[in-house]
């Protein structure tokens, strides 16, 4: 275990380093140019160049990155151009709201899409299921402007009974969190009824239901702790997208999230902004699927980790 | 049938079991964890609390670099200046209460007494000094490019000082309404991230990153008493949110709408649109560096193809009313503009005008920077459409914010022949706007900062003489002269002035918006 874990480790830690290094160049291999974008409309030239020269910009690009990783290493990912302050602290700033978020968006599409998919795999094949199906497709066919848009006219506008924007209470929570789940929930749903369809069929379904095993524990402690595996890794990609931020969602709800910030850095060319925000989403991503991982042997005593099958 | 629960046994290690459990608990504790240190009963503003939503995020209440006209309002009732723009664009003493020019290069200025910061501390002389040293070092600032030349302080008493430059600045007393005070030893050549300053309010929270900050009341105010006690700043920055925020009561102020919002919201109960004739110009500013024998060099092409354009249509249809077609070269809101001129709707006119002058087969290509104005899309569009009636064949080049844009505006990334552009003057001044636009030299050219290559060398000298002048009579005087010889050179084939807008909610009272977009936030009253 300690042998894998550390060479996990190794690999995630040279994954965010493989990562930060193509996000360097194609950023600037990117048409824009960062002076401009930082300075006044009114800048001359001269502005222009002096402000290349304090950000390095004019250097080439060996140098530049040279520079890059030395700062890296000492954890200074450079001053954000736009909000004129260490990049790495903007982007910790936001993080609290995109983890907020995604963990929200992540624990009710568990709540519901679990006993939902559970539901519909015990009625497989019958009309309720379909009508269920159909449901909850439609919510993920709706593009998320226009899930949001909906839920904020309804819920802040005809009947104004939650916050519109922001994350000022508890309340504010919600309807962000309810546009990401309705996407999530048929991707779950759908999944966690075909693994249980599959299991509720297996053999040791039928030894243990011939045993006289109650088919509530069969169906939750039996089929469902057997459908646990891929459950988890798709919870786990979906979480690890959401700490990517959720730029629409973000948007529409006024929502402070990384996915906006780092749609901002692209378009004023924040190079360091940009770095930082990647170093912090990609570590936290890997992070999660780590996790995953580490969960699989507590999932199925069947899983070694780190040992051939 | 006989339960046998030996023969199937339970889940083997109650540690894995256990373990979930605490992974569970984790998780709800990192999902609680944030939410616990954000919450509160409920999204909307309290009585005393006056909530504005920002399209732009406030990255620092400090405007060294970060100066747009709605975060001028915030960064006013923090920091404070010694004059400021007032009501009818006038300036207004504010931590001076003397600011007078005495001779032509100096000006005699004097702190009030008793002026403090919010921890107690007086406003100095050296914090003045200090302050003018700062912005100056700051390198492409909006702010810099104003002034002519930066004063240097001449301290004569514990209060008083000289301002003093090598040549007159007439404007000094509103170009220093932008040169915030803060404390000297606190003071850097970059965006402050404290909120030290000596204004109405102090600030007791502020996430830059995420640009929200609650200010609250300074109770060492040298000033009147403000009458609302805590002030929210969002950032919203879609804004269909606003709207919708706005609608339910969550903010009670949102600036800078959209003709699109203004109409939605206009009419609603318990909102109120205010607008006022903007110092803003949005033109669609032909290209000077065309060479000599270009159609578009000759003054006469360029007034020609005036005539395509309906700006009656466009400000009615495309822009809702929310905006005024320009009557000058600048917004005659501005102090020291004035009316010059009109476009005039005749396309056969513009026809046979190009016909007469050998330009009837002329390619024009408009270029402009997404988000420049409220509607630019729609504009360029009909704008096209009007110059292909007039057998223009146009085409029309999008840029995305933060693309090439500055390279082609300075002649470098390709050729245009129209561009649409906005232009303010924060100094309320027509002077500023005049020396930005058309104050142009063949040297200022060279590195591409002449705007639009406007040079031409009679305006310009026109422009020094008048910028100089420090008698307001004859200053003014000259000022329209140059105006009205500027307009003869048909600079744009349109332009207008966008309506300065704002929504508040009924219970936000006293509310003076001014054509720079910004509001004294200690006359806002909060009722009900």
């Amino acid at each position: 275990m300690p042998t894998y874990l550390a060479r996990r480790i190794g690999q995630s830690v040279l994954t965010v380093f493989l990562t930060l290094t193509t996000v360097f160049l194609l950023v600037r291999l990117a048409p824009g140019d960062p002076a401009s974008a930082y300075a006044a409309p009114n800048a001359t030239s001269a502005d222009l160049a002096r402000i290349r020269e304090q950000f390095g910009l004019d250097d080439p690009l060996i140098v530049q990155y040279g520079l890059f990783l030395r700062d890296l290493f000492t954890g200074d990912l450079g001053t954000s151009y736009s909000f004129h302050s260490p990049a790495l602290d903007v982007v910790l700033d936001r993080i609290p709201y995109t983890v907020t978020l995604a963990v929200s968006a992540i624990a009710v599409t568990t709540l519901v899409a679990v006993p939902l998919g559970v539901w519909m795999a015990r009625r497989a094949d019958t009309r309720r299921e379909l009508g269920a199906n159909v449901l909850t497709i439609a919510g993920q066919s709706m593009p998320d402007f226009w899930t949001g848009v909906m839920l904020l006219t309804v819920f802040a506008v005809v009947l104004p009974v939650l916050p519109a924007s922001g994350f000022t209470s508890w309340s504010g929570l919600v309807l962000p969190t309810a546009t990401v789940a309705v996407l999530q929930l048929a991707l779950v749903s759908r999944l966690v009824r075909r693994e249980m369809t599959t299991a509720l069929a297996s053999s040791y379904i039928t030894v243990a239901r011939s045993r006289g095993v109650r088919e509530s524990a069969l169906t939750w402690r039996y089929a469902l702790a057997n459908s646990a595996v891929p459950l988890v890794t798709a919870l786990g990609t979906r979480f690890a997208a959401l700490l990517n931020g959720v730029v629409v969602v973000e948007v529409v709800f006024g929502w402070p999230g990384v996915g906006s910030l780092v749609v901002r850095a692209l378009e004023t060319r924040d190079y360091p902004l940009i770095q930082a925000t990647v170093l912090v989403t990609a570590t936290l991503a890997i992070l999660v699927q780590l996790l995953v991982d580490l969960a699989y042997p507590l999932l199925d005593p069947r899983v070694r980790l780190g040992k051939a099958a | 049938m006989t339960r046998t629960p030996h023969l199937v046994p339970p889940p083997r290690p109650p540690s894995r079991r256990t373990l979930l459990r605490w992974g569970a608990f984790g998780g709800a504790g990192v999902a609680l964890g944030p939410l616990s240190a954000c919450a509160g009963p409920t999204g909307a503003p309290g009585p005393g609390t006056l909530t504005l939503g920002l399209n732009r995020s406030l990255v620092s209440l400090d405007n060294k670099l970060n100066q747009f006209e709605a975060a001028v309002t915030v960064q006013r009732a923090v920091r404070q200046a010694l004059t400021r723009i007032g009501p009818g664009l006038r300036p207004q003493l504010v931590l001076a209460d003397r600011f007078e020019m005495t001779e032509p290069t100096t000006w005699t200025v004097r702190l009030r007494e008793g002026v403090c910061y919010s921890d107690g501390s007086p406003v100095t002389v050296d914090d003045v000094a200090t302050a003018l040293r700062m912005y100056g070092k700051v390198p492409g600032s909006f702010l810099l490019g104003l002034f002519p030349e930066l004063p240097a302080v001449e301290a004569t008493g514990e209060r008083t000082f000289f301002l003093r430059t090598r040549r007159p600045v007439p404007g000094l007393d509103r170009l220093m309404s932008n040169i915030h005070i803060t404390p000297a030893k606190a003071n850097r050549p970059e965006e402050l991230r404290s909120g030290l300053g000596s204004g109405p309010y102090r600030v007791v929270r502020a996430n830059s990153g995420a640009g929200e900050y609650t200010l609250a009341r300074n109770t060492r105010y040298w000033g009147g008493r403000p009458s609302v006690d805590t002030v929210r700043v969002r950032f919203v920055p879609e804004e269909s949110s606003r709207v919708v925020a706005l609608r339910s009561g969550e903010l009670d102020v949102v600036d800078t709408l959209t003709p699109d919002s203004a109409e939605q919201l206009t009419g609603l109960p318990g909102v109120t649109v205010q607008e006022i004739s903007g110092a803003r110009m949005c033109q669609l500013f032909y290209n000077f560096r065309k060479p000599e024998g270009h159609p578009l060099a000759d003054a006469r092409v360029r007034q020609a193809l005036t005539y395509a354009i309906d700006g009656t249509a466009l400000v009615r249809d495309v822009l809702t009313g929310t905006a005024e077609e320009a009557r000058g070269v600048v917004p005659l809101a501005l102090q020291g503009a004035v009316p010059t001129g009109t476009y005039a709707f005749d396309p056969g006119r513009a026809r046979r005008l190009l016909r007469s002058l050998g330009a009837e087969d002329l390619r024009i290509k408009v270029i402009w920077e997404s988000g420049e104005f409220a509607g630019d899309t729609s504009v360029m569009e009909a704008v096209l459409d009007m110059l292909q009636d007039v057998g223009v064949r146009a085409s029309l080049q999008q840029f995305e914010p933060g693309g090439d844009i500055l390279k082609w505006r300075q002649g470098r990334g390709g050729d245009w022949d129209v561009i649409g552009n906005g232009y303010s003057s924060p100094t309320g001044q027509a002077l500023t706007m005049l020396q930005g636009m058309y104050g142009g030299t063949a040297e200022k050219d060279r590195t591409g900062d002449a705007f639009m290559g406007y040079v031409i060398p009679r305006i310009e000298r026109r422009l020094s003489a008048a910028a100089t002048e420090v008698d307001d009579s004859e200053r003014e005087r000259r000022l329209a002269a140059v105006q009205h010889a500027v307009w003869d050179t048909w600079p744009s084939l349109w332009a207008f002035a966008p309506k300065t807008l704002l929504a508040r909610r009924d219970r936000v009272r006293g509310l003076a918006l001014q054509p720079i977009n910004s509001y004294d936030l200690t006359a806002v009253r909060l009722e009900g």
